[in-house]
């Protein structure tokens, strides 16, 4: 199975669309052997009749199936009846022997945004379920999934980005295909490939970037991607397909930390003290090394909350690190979390395990930030870290979480993504949007912890801790009730070193010599 | 929790989203009180015992209750007590079809394979969770 995967060709004026490179596509689809080739969308500038006409055209001398899926720009004059009019179903399965395609539309009407509502979400769960035993599942849409990297600010991620995730993680997709952030990018997540295109045929790229294309080859257990940009040496990773499913080798165990959040304390509703309580004396049970709060640790940043957290926090004698979120430095937080809980950015280390605290929220607002130059920082440091296994810790997500909105992301997610999966961190801990979610993404574990303590939670296994712990061979999560103290594992996985990071080529910078 | 009855919806659907994929085990050789141990560790109440790359059996709580009737010692090996063929289905059988061999052979468990190599194990529970059961989103409609 070979597929070519194109995106962003944006058709329209020459300010926007480079005809010249969507012709050199399409005459290697002609000379080249392809099962199917996948367009995950923003096929015209503006989407109106004369562009999809000119597309159309040139798309027509290609006898290789191609499915075609609207982005946002396609949606932008007259809709996405036009689309379907002048291309073909902005919804659809495909079935192609060994594989089966699903694509979805994401863009709505006059909005950048993506979202996959109800309607098209069964759609794919259906089609999941009615291909369930076919050997390659291949999902396609316009927008992003997973954070793409030196793309400028995150934004237009899936709005519901988590409970897709979720989904494709569960029903074992092989491939997830998107485009709208003109620059390729690939993650192994669990068993699933994520693979965004770069912009095949627009003038706007990123970082330097030139007209790319993905081409997928599925061998046997594994698939190899390779991404070819114009006048550039191809960039190629071979990935298996099947992960391990039998850990029977853990050997010593190093640590055991409990990774919690959004405690919320105060003297409301909104903190529900019995849980806490509760969940405290599990903790002390379970003997950790050490704590990590996630951030969220009072319900907003006022001295009464402060003081109540101080008292609550001092009854157990383990070590606890703090990281804050918004909610901790409105108001006077910002003064108040130094005075009680210590530096904003806080690190502990055994010799074995480092956790380094990363300071991410901004003043009166709920989204988070690392920055440019913190990043830079953030890599140098990790780069002459002596300890093996290496763990980062803040409040704002950087993978996105089943059943909420996505809006916890960082701004500067794909980026920060990125740095720490190529640095070879360990695992990043994060605590926003109170659902516990835990994924491998290529070697680093994304870990999201529930809600401790906060009747404002989303989990339906209620309000919960993540008990940690890092064996010699193997590193295995799990979420623990804070009320009842039983529990259900989130994952192990393997302590295994990271492969050569995707993104080899050095980047096009222009000099003027 | 759910007012609505979701069990209905489930019923045709394939086991695959609810199987847990990761398993926990000990190789072959392991004492008894290792194993439990284990279990007891990560919560569990089904242990992989394996050789090499192979599955060689598995054990359940009922195989330690056996073995303490039996008046077995906690240091002979986990392979002495070990269920070597347990029933297994395969990862697309639908959630109605595992339901009724659990039902009829009293099982709580259930192992499963995708192309005949071991992909995870279902438990009764983890069909009445509803949280795996949950594959929705409510963003929109549209």
């Amino acid at each position: 199975m070979r597929i070519l995967h194109i995106s962003d060709t944006h058709v329209g004026p020459r300010s926007s669309f480079n005809q010249l490179s969507l012709f050199t596509i399409i005459k290697e689809i002609r000379e080249e052997e392809f099962d199917v080739v996948i367009h995950t969308g923003d096929l015209t500038q503006n989407g109106t009749v004369e562009e999809y006409e000119k597309a159309m055209n040139i798309f027509s001398s290609v006898k290789t199936p191609v499915v075609f899926m609207p982005g946002n720009h396609d949606s932008r004059a007259g809709g996405l009846d036009l689309f379907e009019r002048m291309v073909g179903p902005c919804n659809g399965v495909t079935d192609i022997g060994d594989a089966i395609i699903i694509h979805v539309n994401s863009a709505f009407e006059d909005g950048n945004e993506g979202r996959v509502g109800m309607i098209k979400f069964n759609m794919i769960r259906d089609a999941l379920k009615r291909y369930s035993n076919k050997p390659i599942k291949v999902l396609a849409m316009h927008h992003h999934i997973i954070p793409v990297p030196s793309s400028g600010r995150e934004r237009n991620i899936l709005q519901n980005a988590g409970d897709i995730l979720d989904l494709i993680i569960k029903d074992d997709v092989d491939l997830v295909l998107s485009g709208h952030r003109h620059y390729p990018n690939l993650y192994q997540i669990e068993n699933t490939v994520f693979l965004n295109a770069g912009t095949s045929s627009g003038t706007k790229t990123h970082w330097g970037d030139v007209n790319s294309r993905n081409i997928i080859e599925f061998n046997g257990n594994e698939q190899r991607i390779i991404t070819r940009r114009i006048g550039r040496q191809d960039e190629t990773q071979v990935l298996p397909r099947k992960d391990k499913r039998i850990y029977s080798h853990f050997g010593k165990r190093i640590l055991r930390a409990i990774h919690m959040s959004n405690t919320h304390v105060s003297d409301t509703s909104a903190f529900l003290e019995v849980q806490f309580r509760n969940a405290m004396r599990k903790i002390v049970q379970l003997e950790p090394d050490i704590i990590i709060h996630c951030g969220g640790v009072v319900r907003e940043g006022i001295p009464l909350n402060y003081d109540m957290a101080d008292r609550l926090f001092s009854d157990s004698n383990i070590p606890i690190i703090f990281s804050p979120a918004g909610r901790d430095i409105n108001y006077l937080g910002y003064h108040l979390f130094e005075q009680h809980l210590g530096p904003f950015e806080q690190e502990f280390s055994d010799g074995e395990v480092l956790f380094l605290g990363l300071y991410s929220p901004q003043y009166d607002s709920s989204s988070g930030v690392i920055g440019t130059r913190e990043r830079k920082a953030l890599k140098d440091r990790l780069a002459s870290v002596e300890e093996r296994t290496k763990i980062v810790f803040f409040h704002h997500n950087v993978l996105p979480i089943p059943h909420s909105r996505e809006k916890g992301l960082l701004e500067d997610s794909g980026d920060v993504l990125r740095a720490l999966v190529d640095s070879d961190v360990d695992m990043v801990l994060t605590g926003t949007s109170s659902h516990p979610h835990a994924a491998r993404v290529n070697e680093t574990i994304i870990v999201n912890a529930g809600s401790l303590s906060s009747p404002y939670q989303r989990s339906l296994f209620g309000n919960s801790f993540n008990l940690i712990d890092i064996y010699e061979g193997a590193i295995a999560i799990s979420e623990v009730n804070s009320l009842w103290g039983h529990r259900r594992l989130l994952g192990i996985w393997d302590r295994r070193r990271a492969p050569a990071p995707f993104g080899v080529n050095p980047p096009a910078y222009r000099t003027s010599s | 929790m759910l007012k609505r009855n979701s069990m209905g919806k489930i019923m045709d659907e394939p086991i695959r989203k609810m199987v847990t994929k990761r398993l926990i085990g000990v190789i072959s050789g392991t004492t008894i009180q290792e194993g439990v141990r284990r279990m007891l560790e990560f919560d569990i109440g089904f242990l992989v015992i394996t050789s090499g790359k192979d599955v060689v059996g598995f054990m359940t709580h009922t195989d330690i209750k056996r073995a303490i009737a039996d008046g077995r010692s906690m240091d002979d090996p986990v392979d002495t007590i070990m269920t070597r063929e347990p029933r297994a289905v395969d990862i697309n059988t639908s959630v109605r079809e595992a339901l009724e061999i659990m039902s009829k052979n009293r099982y709580k468990r259930l192992l499963v394979t995708e192309n005949e190599e071991v992909a995870g194990i279902i438990t009764r529970w983890d069909i009445e969770d509803i949280d795996k059961q949950r594959l929705e989103t409510f963003i929109s409609r549209e």
